[in-house]
């Protein structure tokens, strides 16, 4: 058989293709085919974390064949990670959901039903709660993976309609210390600068972050800075776990898990001590507060107060291998570097006292004058790639209304009611159940009836066999809207398949304040449907149910619009042209039309269409920069620190005293427990894990042992090893290496099989101010249980 | 002969042909040690292998990841009944159990770092992050190596094998994304040591 001249070229160019693409090269003779000559690209933005990579979608005849990144982004210059580069195996994936499944009582099996069934189903179960038990008898749990307009439309409908606050949503678990630390530290969520500081940056301070595996591509930003200026970029990372990220740090801070906000303090004591202050910038723009009342309060105060914190004292408290050396020269380097960026997650924001820790590292760059800056921010990573945008903006939490406003706040409230042409007072002025407090009412029977959108709490919340047990009620009625089967659609009465991405338009928002539109490429698979359309549908229902023309009305300038382009849109139009307009983080620039001529997207505030098609404010708070601070400005000054939380338009340093974790080891439970994410895996791995490659790499968690522990303990790689804390056990495979620091376990939190569930294990205390709840520390002991065994790797699959 | 038993010969005699076949009897009495095919730890070179080990199949059985399996007659001929490790099935997790078990010191008692069941070569032209204007950051076998950042490095995130600490254990292999139609992935462990006539590792 010969191949002709067209045919050997033709392969040749699909080949050349294939390879760019990253597929898996040869595979079969008809993917490679497939690889190659796509019909065409879609361009949108990644589905899994923060990092807000723009991908383009390669179709073909319909299908959903390769993934690419988009050279010309801000974000991620081209650059991808596997998980992004595999992602769009889901769409059309043979396991998802394709019809609406019932049953009366969770001990049944589901039967296929259709959506006029669903919907009456769904309208029929919350409007009986609603009658029988009050309006916060309802709640809704939506997801920093919801897209905006989704997110938007469902408190709309929560709100306005069924006028309750229990709207909330999984980035009260991942985010809600870093808003709270914005707000208390900068007067305004979200952060000041963007990536494009990483490349003018002179120090990075990595602090509670593995940076390396929870967000790639960002990381290879940073990497490519530090390789590029070896003498003149320091990297500091400050965790007490070695990790991937730890290898192209100039200084590994080893400390013991909960003793950072000493740390913290210490280098502030350092920088004050030596004089390394930035006089100027704390005079003009900072005040000292102290208290639950804010009290204010002078720098020799601040000075006094750090008194208890000086190098000697700190490396006593935080152990590991912390000297007093080491912390004066990690506060030089950053004090002195002339641009330094601070990049956290979890490590900080899952904790008692996240806000506090959020707090100090805002402190240090707030006397350093290391803001505002190029090259010089504090810049929180967000882990989902709209906790930003959906939640955070649109009002996804049960103390906001869209665009920072607060639910509290009279005036607020009475401006988002009559934006929406409801009645005043039809939103209530009390602030909903937060989520701990939401799945506590659960267990306690207050909540009769809840809508899970796009997350699996069966999984994700801490102490989550507590928390099971209110989900598998039979007196509560529970929909989940998603995608793959999961945990939580194992506790649910009626499951609803929706359109994933690139299967539906809208909206994401990304860490940097950036907004990004993903527009409909492929149809989803059988009969899933888009949310915004689902929750539109079930509204008018509701009101039919409920007899309350209200609930229709917050639908009604949706009504009869087509599901995948003009329905996102007209909500998109309605939130950003009514609601963030005037507000800090306008958006009424960023309209679709912007948004799909961007090659990336857009970052707030964008007042007009005309700025956003520059690509919106780079940098917040700064004279010419952003349109807002030029707009507010109030005295010569060139920044404007306009944030709606300080009316006294400064920057507050917060004097926190050190405060460990809620549960320290004791002698029945020595060890501290921390968990974490892998790069192959995202969250719950509902995803990933469907994705074989990925799943290959990294099959099951494990436990890793500090060798000196393991010694002690006679446990060897691979044996299985029991970790049991006062509230669950898992029993995971060791692997035994210089990680954690000695004292202390780790434990991926991906896996969904029931005995590797580590959210079984850790501590559901919560920190009082933002709400967020300690799962990075608890006490646990850990036991041999047998040698190594082979295990098998296991998702939730769908029963019947 | 019965049908049934004439049936059943089939493949053997098949097996045979294909031998003689390729290159006359060499087939059957060669070594099935190649490409991500290896022998358990401390094996003894491949000259040797064969006609120490007994067939006894404790390897097998104390392997609990069922990495080892015995060679069958169709592939490994004469070596049928000798443990095998296919890397890209299962790796080997060097629990170093089999080389406590093997009566007859085919496997020989070997410390875990040790281990030489062959070496780790990635191939630049296939791994996603070695190609020429890659935009890809994969570091699958970075991640899952047990001897991270010993036998596998990141030159500027891309995976390098350091030669002197690469155990062969496979479990790179296993994990890369990366199948080629050949069925070898980008990164592929080569049984270097077991055609030397004397191994390069210290000899306990």
């Amino acid at each position: 058989m010969g191949l002709s001249r067209r045919e050997f070229i033709k392969r040749t160019a699909a080949l050349t293709a294939a390879s760019y693409v990253g597929m898996n090269l040869p595979l079969k003779e008809e993917n490679r085919a497939q690889a190659s000559d796509v019909d065409g690209w879609h361009r949108g933005v990644c589905r899994l974390c923060g990092t807000g990579c723009r991908v383009e979608l390669g179709v073909k005849g319909g299908k959903a064949v390769a993934l690419r990144g988009v050279t010309g982004s801000r974000t991620n210059m081209g650059y991808l990670c596997m998980k992004g580069m595999l992602f769009y195996r889901l769409m059309g994936h043979p396991e998802r959901l394709t019809k609406p499944l019932y049953r009366a009582s969770k001990k049944d099996s589901f039967k296929e039903i259709s959506w006029d069934e669903a919907l009456d189903i769904a309208s029929r179960e919350f409007a009986r709660a609603v009658r029988k038990y009050g309006n916060d008898s309802v709640a809704y749990y939506g997801s920093g993976q919801a897209l905006t307009e989704e997110t938007y439309l469902f408190q709309k409908v929560m709100r306005a309609g069924l006028q309750t606050n229990n709207v909330e949503g999984n980035p009260r678990l991942c985010m809600a210390s870093a808003v709270g630390g914005y707000i208390t530290s900068f007067g305004a969520d979200e952060p000041i600068g963007s990536y494009a500081n990483i490349e003018k940056a002179k120090c990075f301070f990595i602090i509670g972050s593995n940076t390396a595996e929870a967000h790639p591509v960002l990381f290879r930003r940073i990497m490519r800075r530090k390789l590029d200026h070896k003498d003149e970029v320091k990297v500091i990372n400050a965790d007490p776990r070695v990790s991937p990220t730890s290898r192209i740090a100039d200084m590994h801070l080893q400390f013991m898990p909960g003793t950072d906000l000493a740390l913290l303090h210490s280098m502030a004591w350092v920088i004050i001590d030596e004089g390394l202050t930035d006089r100027e910038f704390t005079e003009k723009y900072a005040v000292f507060r102290v208290g639950k009342d804010k009290k204010q309060v002078d720098f020799d105060t601040y000075k006094k107060f750090l008194d208890d914190y000086t190098p000697e004292k700190a490396s006593r408290i935080c152990g590991g291998n912390i000297t007093p050396d080491k912390i004066r020269t990690v506060a030089r380097w950053f004090a002195k570097s002339g641009g330094t960026v601070s990049l956290w997650t979890m490590g900080i924001n899952q904790r008692k006292r996240g806000v506090w820790a959020n707090n100090l590292i805002h402190n240090l760059h707030i006397i350093t004058g290391q803001l505002c800056k190029p090259g010089a921010d504090s810049l929180s990573l967000t882990g989902q790639p709209n906790a930003c945008g959906g939640v955070r903006e649109g009002g996804g939490l049960c103390h906001i209304l869209p665009a920072h406003r607060l639910v509290k706040k009279d005036k607020l409230r009475h401006q988002v009611e009559d934006l929406w042409g409801v009645p005043r007072g039809r939103i209530p002025p009390k602030p909903g159940y937060h989520t701990m407090a939401m799945f506590t009412a659960v267990n306690q029977g207050k909540i009769k009836a809840m809508w899970v959108n796009c997350t699996s709490p069966a999984q994700s919340l801490p102490n989550c066999d507590l928390y099971n047990k209110g989900l598998a009620r039979e007196d509560f009625f529970l929909v989940v809207t998603d995608i793959f089967p999961t945990r939580t659609t194992e506790y649910a009465n009626l499951i609803l398949p929706t359109a994933f991405h690139f299967e539906k338009t809208g909206v994401y928002g990304c860490t940097e304040r950036r907004s990004q539109l993903t527009r409909k490429a492929v149809n989803a698979p059988g009969d899933a449907k888009p949310e915004v359309w689902i929750v539109r549908e079930w509204a008018k229902r509701l009101s039919r149910d409920l007899n309350d023309p209200v609930i229709a009305t917050t639908v009604k300038p949706f009504d009869g619009l087509e599901e995948d382009y003009e329905l996102p849109e007209a909500i998109w139009n309605e939130y950003t042209q009514k609601l963030t307009r005037g507000r800090d983080n306008d958006l009424s620039g960023a309209t679709y039309r912007v948004l799909s001529r961007m090659d990336d997207g857009v970052q707030w505030p964008a007042p007009t269409e005309e700025f956003a098609l520059q690509g919106g404010t780079v940098i917040k708070f700064v004279k010419g920069y952003d349109p807002l601070a030029t707009k507010h400005s109030k005295d010569e000054n060139p920044y404007q620190f306009y944030g709606p939380a300080h009316p006294d338009r400064k920057l507050w340093v917060w004097l926190r005293p050190h405060k460990g974790p809620e549960e320290m080891p004791d002698s029945e439970y020595p060890f501290y427990l921390s968990t974490g994410r892998v790069i192959d895996h995202w969250h719950t791995s509902s995803m990933t894990g469907r994705i074989i490659e990925l799943m290959r790499s990294n099959p099951y968690a494990y436990v890793e042992i500090n060798p000196a522990d393991a010694q002690r303990l006679g446990i060897k790689p691979g044996d299985m090893v029991e970790v049991e804390s006062r509230r669950g056990s898992n029993l995971l495979p060791a692997k035994v290496y210089e990680g954690p620091v000695k004292g202390m376990v780790f434990v991926y939190w991906y896996d969904q099989a029931e005995s590797r569930m580590i959210n079984k294990v850790t501590k559901d205390a919560y920190d009082p101010g933002s709400k967020e709840p300690e799962f990075k520390i608890c006490a646990c002991r850990i036991r041999r249980v047998s040698g190594p065994r082979p295990l098998k790797p296991f998702l939730v699959q769908m029963k019947g | 002969m019965k049908r049934r038993e004439f049936l059943k010969s089939l493949p053997f005699a098949a097996a045979a042909l294909a031998a003689l076949e390729t290159g006359s009897l060499a087939g059957l009495v060669s070594s099935p040690v190649h490409t991500n095919l290896l022998r358990p730890p401390g094996a003894v070179p491949e000259g040797m292998f064969a006609s120490r080990c007994i067939r006894c199949g404790r390897c097998v059985e104390v392997c609990p990841y069922r990495s080892i399996v015995p060679g069958d007659v169709l592939s490994a001929g004469f070596n049928a009944g000798t443990p095998l490790i296919k890397v890209t099935d299962v790796p080997c997790y060097l629990c170093m159990k089999c080389v406590e078990v093997c009566p007859t010191g085919t496997l020989r008692h070997i410390a875990q770092a040790d281990t030489r069941m062959g070496l780790a070569v990635i191939d630049r032209y296939a791994c996603m992050t070695w190609k020429e204007n890659s935009m890809m950051l994969c570091r699958t076998c970075y991640n899952v190596c047990p001897f991270k950042e010993k036998a596998i490095k990141l030159d500027q995130l891309r995976p390098v094998i350091v030669n002197e600490y690469c155990t062969g254990c496979g479990i790179c292999v296993h994990g890369c994304p990366v199948t080629l139609a050949n069925g070898k992935k980008a990164v592929n462990v080569e049984p270097v040591y077991a055609f030397r006539v004397k191994p390069v590792e210290s000899e306990r």
